[in-house]
């Protein structure tokens, strides 16, 4: 009876692995760009592990190990953190809209996500549409000279829930970035 | 009354176990072919004859594996590694070791009016396609072979034999395939 019953928990066992093993997500960052004028079409999907690696180890001017330098001049005083805390605390609702002959330009916050849309009224007629999801403002460290951790906020994508970031559409071209 | 039997003689044995051994021993090694096929001949000026050119070049990686070392080493002095590449060992091999890591998947997918570009990984192979307009290339990048090239060079100076490596990792058929629209076809296999 004891030996059916390891049998029995023994194939259980075997036929949970790739379940759990399966759990285990790959993340995906996907860009799409179409460009109208030459009929161009693009599309990027790369697991977020590889895309990460690749900044932690990318050592050029301004941009070294995911911190990129934001060159801001030294006298500014930007407490970027408080900024992003007071975001982050602040209720749902409109936070800017500008009507102009140019563009339209709306931020508001809405369960938790904050969305900046932007119109353009002239030239390529662009319309672009920004997702941030407030996990993000967590993400975004601001080093002490200067520097914006790039790599923490997308390692920050990991946590996040499918779904669209960037979408711009324009008379010349459309692009599209989004994780899953 | 004499014994008409006649038996091997043992050092015919012997000749023969070690032929035997030679030729399982050769045919056990990693073999690449180059095959060269020129399909439409009017097209090149520099070929005389009418008929179609097929030239096939079955050699084992081993040989020339061999061969790279009688290579001086004078041949390489001029050729040094630029001290930026140096800088991205850590860049380059990181990435490498994330790619082998990364699940199976189309990765980048590239059309245009002129080309169209495929990269996919397939277990430890990147499989590259480029269609283009004059030329079409398929390329199958045995990923855990230039990792390991990489690992063990020095980053220095200029090693032929990494590419023996690299080959040696490649998985069986075509590791690089080009047709172009004169007709050429250029296809190296790895057996």
């Amino acid at each position: 009876m004891k030996r059916r019953v390891f049998t029995l928990v023994a194939i259980v066992a075997l036929l949970a692995a790739p379940v759990a093993y399966g759990a285990e997500e790959t993340r995906w960052v996907n860009v799409h760009v179409t460009e109208n004028s030459s009929n161009t079409n693009v599309e990027v999907h790369l697991p977020l592990n590889l895309v990460l690696t690749v900044l932690r180890n990318v050592d050029v001017e301004n941009f070294h190990g995911g911190h990129v330098d934001l060159e801001l001049d030294e006298d500014m005083d930007i407490n970027f953190p408080e900024i992003m805390q007071a975001i982050k605390d602040a209720p749902d609702g409109k936070f800017v809209t500008v009507t102009s002959d140019e563009a339209d330009v709306n931020v508001h916050k809405e369960k938790g996500t904050i969305y900046i849309d932007v119109n353009q009224k002239e030239d390529e007629m662009a319309k672009v549409q920004v997702t941030v999801p407030v996990e993000m403002m967590d993400a975004l460290s601001f080093g002490e000279e200067n520097t914006l951790d790039v790599a923490a906020l997308l390692e920050a994508f990991d946590n996040l829930p499918n779904g669209e970031l960037v979408k711009v559409t324009s008379n010349e071209a459309n692009v599209r970035v989004w994780i899953e | 009354m004499m014994n008409s039997q006649r038996g091997m003689s043992t050092l015919g044995a012997v000749l023969l176990a070690a032929t035997a051994g030679l030729l399982t021993a050769t045919l056990m090694m990693d073999w690449m072919v180059v095959d060269v096929h020129v399909v439409d001949v009017s097209e090149h000026d520099d070929i005389q004859a009418d008929m179609p050119v097929h030239i096939k070049v079955p050699f084992p990686l081993l040989i020339a594996d061999i061969a790279t070392g009688f290579i001086p080493d004078e041949a390489f002095e001029d050729a040094e590694i630029p001290p930026e590449a140096r800088a991205q060992k850590e860049l380059v091999l990181e990435t490498i070791r994330a790619l082998l890591d990364s699940p199976d998947a189309q990765y980048v997918k590239v059309r245009t009016e002129e080309a169209n570009v495929d990269i996919s990984k397939d277990g430890d192979t990147l499989r590259i396609a480029v269609d283009a307009d004059d030329a079409v290339v398929r390329c199958n990048v045995p990923i855990d072979g230039i990792l390991e090239a990489l690992e063990e060079w020095d980053w220095e100076t200029v090693d032929p034999g990494m590419v023996f490596d690299i080959l040696h990792a490649a998985e069986n058929g075509d590791l690089v395939t080009v047709a172009t629209e004169d007709g050429v076809r250029v296809a190296i296999k790895m057996w």
